[in-house]
């Protein structure tokens, strides 16, 4: 019995099982989502079961785009090996097919319009476990040793026969043992993972810290200007570049203007180590907020946030036309710039349960949906909050109501004026409905102020509104 | 009876070997790791990959390079460590010596490498145990 549990205890001590960012293994793809070319698409890599084998490579639109192709270059960190192809978004895309020819580090380069994008990620390929080879070596043994000690039993050797029998006892031992605890013991890294630690100490890795600028410094409105995130890590100083797939996306970039009536929820680039960008255009001067959600390997979501300011020029108002004329036109950007690109959807209010939200409870919020929604961001909705001084910002997922309709429950943490979105996908859309909601005290009666103030149509965006 | 002790002495064998077969894949091993980018292309040997003092070896086997130096990072607990200036012996091969592991853990090591063709930070992540 000792026996036994010192082969279990070293078992369990000795197999880790390897980190989940961005591993491609079979049956488990990896899904990114990209603002790039004035799209919103995401990037999806299929696992191989072997190596040299093939990777497939999709890229999923979510609203309609045209001939937009992405170039795909997927190369080995290791070697240096590289391997290239096209593809095409769709909404159901036709999977580019690529030979990889080992497992381990790599990065697919992303490249549309004039954007490049580099995901690293990791191809992974799961190998028999040591318990399996025991199981079936010790029964092996057994089976011949015991089909000898029986022959030999049979020819009257004692003593040979014992020898075979003891081997015997030997193989079932071992299989028996390995069959027993298996179950309790964590599978093999696959071949090509990341070496994970064998005694984890530390519970999540230390915070980030954004800088974040535009470039140009100072853009105009209506101008594409490239927002750039770089995240350093608090204890060292250096680039943060191991972030996972955090709700399918590297980061989460939710900018919207002071007032609210502007709002894009992007998912940007890694353009290098530590840094993420996107372009964007924004249609009236003022002041913006950009809240970045990510989430580093082995740790929790966490939030950066930051401003910047679009400038008025003399050509503004005509801009500002531009952008107008270009929401009605529903026409997907492969320019690189994104515009506003939106056209007004039916309308709908939310219903909250209780109507007057109060701080610190639960609230409900309901809206109907379109039959048809799919899954965006590895969720059917996704509810965005901010605080209006953009003090507060908070992202809720939608809970599988039944029928259509998407249902968000929040806590808001204190009483006040917060802005609202809820997004979907349809088949070829992303849905964005504004509103509004106070919240009162819990203390306090306000029965004359009114829930829920829309702050403008809902709208259906063939972009990331 | 004693022939029954050899059947048991038998099973405790074959424990022993399960044992083996299972903890080998935890020994420290050399290190030997290759990585490839746009203008290098870097092989890290350490032979004893252990906290403390070590050596590494750096063998450059894409692009020119003229200075190699190492640094390392400990992700999970937020160390990073000074950087090292490897010594160049031979056209494409560097050695450092130094403390680039201060604990056993997973590690990310920086090859920064200069030359020619310009400069390029590579990296490898590598489990140090004791």
């Amino acid at each position: 019995m000792i026996r036994v549990l010192c082969l279990a205890a070293a078992l369990v001590l000795v197999l880790a099982t390897p980190a989940a960012a961005h591993n491609v293994t079979a049956g488990a793809d990896l899904r990114i989502a990209q603002t790039i070319a004035g799209a919103e698409v995401t990037v999806v890599i299929k696992g191989t079961t072997r190596v040299p084998g093939p990777l497939r490579i999709g890229v999923v639109a979510y609203q309609p785009v045209s001939g937009l192709r992405f170039g795909l270059e997927v190369r080995s960190v290791e070697d240096g090996h590289t391997v290239t192809g096209t593809a095409e978004a769709t909404a159901n895309p036709q999977y580019t097919q690529l030979q990889v020819e080992r497992t381990g580090p790599h990065e697919l380069k992303l490249s549309a319009g004039n954007e490049t994008a580099v995901i690293p990620f990791r191809v992974l390929v799961e190998r028999g476990s040591a318990g399996e080879l025991l199981i079936y070596g010790g029964l092996f043994v057994a089976a011949i040793l015991l089909v000898g000690g029986l022959l030999t039993g049979a020819t009257a050797r004692p003593g040979r026969t014992m020898a075979l029998v003891a081997g015997a006892a030997a193989g079932v031992t071992v299989a028996a043992m390995v069959i027993a605890f298996e179950s309790q013991v964590p599978a093999p890294p696959p071949a090509g993972a990341a070496p994970t630690p064998t005694t984890s100490a530390a519970a999540g890795r230390p915070y980030a810290q954004a800088r974040m600028e535009t470039v140009p410094a100072r853009p105009d409105a209506g101008e594409t200007f490239t927002l750039r995130v770089d995240l350093v890590d608090g204890n060292t100083g250096r680039p943060v570049d191991d972030l996972t797939a955090h709700h399918e996306a590297l980061a989460h970039l939710v900018v919207t203007s002071e007032d609210g009536r502007y709002f894009r929820h992007v998912h940007p680039l890694r353009t290098a180590p530590g840094r993420l960008e996107v372009r964007l255009s924004a249609d009236r001067p003022g002041r913006y907020l950009a809240h970045t959600e990510f989430e580093r390997e082995d740790s929790g979501g966490q939030l950066v946030a930051a401003d910047f300011t679009v400038g008025e020029t003399a050509t503004a108002s005509d801009k500002a036309s531009d952008m107008a004329s270009e929401k009605a036109s529903d026409k997907a950007e492969t320019t690189g710039s994104t515009g506003v690109s939106a056209q007004a959807g039916t309308t709908v209010a939310p219903r909250l349960q209780p109507a007057v939200p109060v701080a610190g409870r639960p609230t409900m919020i309901e809206l109907d949906t379109p039959a048809g929604v799919r899954t965006w961001l590895g969720m059917t909705g996704h509810l965005l909050i901010r605080s209006q001084d953009g003090a507060f910002f908070g992202h809720v997922h939608e809970m599988g109501a039944p029928g259509s309709r998407a249902r968000f429950t929040f806590s808001f943490p204190a009483p006040g004026r917060y802005l609202a979105w809820i997004q979907y996908a349809t088949a070829d859309r992303i849905v964005t409905v504004p509103f509004t909601v106070n919240v009162t005290a819990s203390e306090a009666q306000w029965p004359h102020r009114r829930p829920s103030d829309h702050i403008g149509d809902p709208v259906t965006t063939s972009e990331t509104q | 009876m004693k022939r029954w002790h050899a059947v048991a002495a038998a099973a405790l064998v074959a424990a022993a070997v399960a044992l083996y077969v299972v903890n080998r894949s935890a020994a420290a091993e050399p290190i030997n790791l290759t990585t490839t980018g746009t203008r290098y292309a870097a092989t890290v040997r350490i032979a004893d990959p252990v906290p403390g003092r070590v050596t590494v070896e750096v063998t450059v086997s894409k692009g020119n390079a003229d200075t190699v130096a190492l640094s390392a990072v400990m992700a999970e607990m937020g160390h990073s460590t000074p950087e090292i200036s490897a010594t160049r012996r031979e056209p494409g091969r560097f050695v450092a010596v130094g403390e680039l592991f201060p604990m056993s853990g997973v590690w990310e090591l920086s090859i920064r490498l200069d030359g020619p063709a310009g400069e390029e930070q590579l990296a490898v992540k590598t489990l140090i145990a004791k």
